[in-house]
Parts: structure tokens; C-alpha cells; sequence
């Protein structure tokens, strides 16, 4: 079998389809680690790169993500056992009085598919978790999401406090969600603001490099 | 556009308790009126009131969040029933809060109702309703047509008040679906309402949220006498509203609210407005910064 064909199941959003490809080339002896790099990492990049250019949208990120977690979840026992080193750590979540996450688990796939290693501490998160996850997972990049008014102004409080804990000036924070903006980013001094998932990876890589 | 949540707040009161009756609905909408001036007012309380109505779980957090599906959707859709809005529920509320305010102001009163595509999803689980348009789309328009149905029966009641509708279909936008899910799940079903709603002489407004740069065309010719936009950039026969993004009315200045407007101004006709409605803790000299620059520019008062 062709790894491509991985990469081709997650594009048209088969989760049957990847599950049975990763199977079979499993049982084939590939290396987990090329299936994941060569079929499954390719086919959500280019569900991102469809993303951006507007010819998927929601819908289709979300049945392509089912796909690729269906493959990635059958990858995950080898991918231990064989050391995978993955790039830097995001630690990402919703603020707490906040669940619509939607927009979070994209942006985690795509950030996941890039390779870089994710901890999602899910939604509704209060500040002291935020604070303790930071403290001993101590990620490079923490992705703050909201989308409601009432919860945005959270994540310059938690700015606050990791300034305040000595922990501000070891990691990168980046938000995102419908009521913000690059002002917002700015005032709260957030390092990044993403407008859409798409960016998400592009303002991660772009903020380790400097 | 300013709905009760915003109102709320300017009067230091909670808005789930605003909404369980329709004098302090009407009173607190009043309010935000009396205290801005604007030229019309939308009896809207918060965006999930219909799905709330049918069972949906929802929290207040302290703005409401809808938590879980209608419980009753899988059976609709399976056993083929059509379903009805129950008697006693918040949206008695809106329609008592409707006909106070029509007694009471004279400017044009608009009443919110969720689109057709929106409310599916809210009833549906939203992630599994959009995923349902893609891995059974003949289940979701069903699905929709079933909620249209409903819509239709809640329309009819609001429309015995003679006043206007506003439709808002944020699920619909194409920042969500694509151009083509929208000419196939969300424009038939609001044809349908256009139709049944303009058959009755009634206004009738769209909102639709975030890109609706693809679907324009479609929009100016469904026959509504406002489209409520976040990008007024297109032309369009019908007349547009918005002009001030909600993020800039929400996070920036002054003077960045004011070079929206005079942007916005400079694209007449136009009925200046957020582009979508004010967050509830928008800081209220941001409104009032609106309102002055429209006059000060514009000129009309």
C-alpha cells in the first residue's frame, strides 16, 4: 500500500476508510512513525491548506479531524514505544464560564498535525488550573480561547498572573475566538491574536522562531 | 443592534431574571432605548430563547450557553413527527415583552427570531448537526424542514401582534458552511419564511454573522427589507445594516469606533449599526461614541 492513500482517506474525510488504511499499513510493518509523518500529518495539512483557500469549512474540518483521530489513536501505543519526538509544547484550553470549543479542537488538530505536542485541558477551565498546568507542563505556548465577552476578559487576568507567578517570560500566549481582535491581543499583551485556525500554526511557528 | 443582555446590564440587573417576564423584559429594553436613543428596537433576549423553549440544556454563565441538544430531536427526525414550541415557555415572555413595547413606543419594533439553519443545529448538538449535513444531508434537510415548520407556527403568533421580524441565522454564515451547504440547507427554508412573513406585509431583517461575501447575490434577492451584515462592502438592493464592527465597538477606542462610522457613512443607504448585536458588557460611552459620530458626521439630527 501507498501511505498517500492515508493522506487521500483524511482529505475526503473518511474515518472508516483512515482507520482501515492504518491497519493495514500497521500490519504491513511500516514504521507508525512514517504513517503518521507521510499519510496522516499530510492529509490534515492539506485539510488546513482547503481551509484557508475556503473550499472546506467547518463541516468538513470537523468529519477530516474525526479521521485523522482515528488513525492518530490507532498510532499512539507505537509512537510511545518508539520514542516519537514531537516539536514544542501547547498547552491550549477554553476559559472558564466558556464551553463553546468548536474552534478550540480545530485549531488543535491542526496545531496536533503539525507535530506539535498538545495538552488540552478542554473548556471551562478556571485560572488556577490554567495557572498549575503552565507550572508543570511548562509548554513554550499556551492558546487561550473564548468566545463570549464575558469570559474574553479573563485572559488578561491570567496574563496577570503568570506575569505576577514569574512564569510570563518562558511562554508565548497566543488567543483566539469570535469577539477578539489584534487590539484586544494587544491590551491584554497577549504575543499573538489568530484570526482563524488556518493562522494558528503559521503564529506558533513564527513565535518559537524569534 | 442592541438586545436585553446589554440593556441588562446598563440597569446592574442579571439577565436570566430579566427573562422570565415580559414587563421587566420590556422595561429593561426600554431602557437601553430611552438611554441611547436609537431609531428602533429589537425585542431580543439572547440567542438561544427558541432552543431553550424546546428543551435544549442551557446555563447562564453568566450569559446563557447552550450546553446539550433538544432530548426530542432524534425521535422527531426518526418517527417522522412534527413538533410544537410548548405553551408556557421564555418565548410567551418575548411575546408579552413585544406587545408592551408596541403600546408603549413609537418607533418600529422588530421581533428576533433564530434562523431556520441555526436552529436546527441548536436542537441537533450543533458539531453533529453540521457534521450531519455532510454524512447525511437528506436526514439534515428533513431535519430543517421540521424546524422551518416550527418557526412557521411561532412566526404566525408574533406576526397576530403586527409587529416586524428579524430573522438572525449566525449558523448560516460562510465563515461556517460552505456557499453550497447554504444554497442547499439554509436558503430554501428561509425562502420559505421570507415568503410567508412578506405575504403578511410585515419588515422583515436577516442577520447573518461573519463572511457573507460568497452568498451576497442570494441574499439581496430573497425579498427582506434589511440585511444585517458584518461587511457592508457589497452593493446591494436592499437596504444594509451595520457599519461598526462588533469587535470594534467592543475592545477599541473613540476615535477608532468614530473612523468606522464615517467609513460606514460614506456607503449610503445604510441603517448605521453593529454588525452584529452589542456584547452585553460593551462599556456604554462606546454606544454613545456610535451615536454622536452618526450625528456629527451624518448629520441628521
Amino acid at each position: 500500500m501507498d501511505l498517500n492513500e492515508i493522506k487521500t482517506a483524511v482529505i475526503q474525510m473518511d474515518e472508516k476508510s483512515t482507520e482501515k488504511l492504518v491497519i493495514e499499513a500497521l500490519e504491513e510493518k511500516y514504521n507508525p512513525l512514517d504513517i503518521l509523518n507521510n499519510g496522516l500529518i499530510p492529509g490534515m495539512k492539506a485539510v488546513g491548506e482547503l481551509f484557508t483557500r475556503k473550499e472546506y469549512f467547518v463541516p468538513e474540518i470537523l468529519l477530516a479531524s474525526d479521521a485523522f483521530y482515528r488513525g492518530f489513536n490507532l498510532l499512539t501505543p507505537y509512537l510511545k514505544k518508539a520514542s516519537y519526538r514531537k516539536k514544542d509544547k501547547v498547552l491550549i484550553c477554553v476559559v472558564q464560564g466558556d464551553i463553546h470549543d468548536i474552534g478550540k479542537n480545530i485549531v488543535k488538530v491542526m496545531i496536533e498535525s503539525a507535530g506539535f505536542q498538545v495538552i488540552d485541558l478542554g473548556r471551562d477551565v478556571p485560572i488556577d488550573e490554567i495557572i498549575k498546568a503552565v507550572k508543570t507542563a511548562k509548554p513554550q505556548i499556551l492558546a487561550l480561547s473564548s468566545l463570549m465577552t464575558t469570559t474574553m476578559l479573563q485572559m488578561g487576568e491570567i496574563i496577570n498572573r503568570l506575569e505576577k507567578e514569574n512564569l510570563r517570560k518562558n511562554i508565548k500566549i497566543i488567543i483566539g475566538g469570535a469577539p477578539l481582535n489584534q487590539e484586544f491581543a494587544r491590551k491584554i499583551k497577549a504575543d499573538g491574536y489568530g484570526e482563524d485556525a488556518a493562522g494558528a500554526v503559521d503564529l506558533i511557528e513564527k513565535l518559537i522562531r524569534e | 443592534m442592541i438586545g436585553a443582555d446589554h440593556c441588562a446590564r446598563l440597569m446592574g440587573l442579571n439577565l436570566s431574571d430579566v427573562c422570565r417576564s415580559g414587563e421587566r423584559l420590556a422595561g429593561v429594553l426600554e431602557y437601553g432605548y430611552n438611554y441611547y436613543n436609537y431609531d428602533m428596537v429589537l425585542v431580543f433576549s439572547d440567542p438561544y430563547v427558541e432552543a431553550e423553549a424546546m428543551g435544549c440544556s442551557i446555563v447562564y454563565s453568566p450569559s446563557p450557553i447552550i450546553i446539550g441538544p433538544c432530548p426530542d430531536a432524534g425521535e422527531i427526525l426518526d418517527k417522522n413527527r412534527e413538533w410544537n414550541f410548548p405553551e408556557d415557555s421564555a418565548l410567551n415572555v418575548m411575546i408579552e415583552a413585544a406587545r408592551i413595547l408596541k403600546r408603549r413606543l413609537k418607533v418600529p419594533i422588530f421581533f428576533s427570531i433564530k434562523g431556520p439553519f441555526s436552529l436546527s443545529s441548536f436542537l441537533y448538538g450543533i458539531e453533529d448537526f453540521l457534521k450531519l449535513i455532510k454524512t447525511a444531508p437528506e436526514k439534515a434537510a428533513r431535519f430543517i424542514h421540521k424546524t422551518n415548520n416550527l418557526l412557521l407556527k411561532y412566526i404566525e403568533k408574533v406576526l397576530s401582534l403586527n409587529i416586524n421580524i428579524f430573522i438572525g441565522d449566525p449558523m448560516a454564515s460562510t465563515s461556517v458552511i460552505s456557499p453550497d451547504d447554504f444554497k442547499r440547507f439554509a436558503l430554501p427554508p428561509l425562502r420559505v419564511l421570507t415568503g410567508f412573513i412578506k405575504e403578511k406585509d410585515a419588515m422583515l431583517g436577516l442577520h447573518i454573522c461573519g463572511n457573507t461575501k460568497p452568498i451576497i447575490k442570494l441574499l439581496d434577492y430573497l425579498g427582506v427589507d434589511i440585511l444585517s451584515l458584518e461587511d457592508i462592502t457589497p452593493k446591494t438592493r436592499t437596504l444594509r445594516m451595520g457599519g461598526v464592527s462588533t469587535r470594534t465597538i467592543f475592545n477599541d477606542s473613540s476615535e477608532q469606533i468614530k473612523a468606522e462610522v464615517e467609513r460606514a457613512l460614506k456607503k449610503p443607504p445604510l441603517i448605521l449599526s453593529t454588525g452584529c448585536d452589542v456584547p452585553q458588557d460593551t462599556k456604554p460611552e462606546n454606544v454613545k461614541s456610535l451615536i454622536k459620530a452618526f450625528y456629527e458626521i451624518g448629520g441628521c439630527k
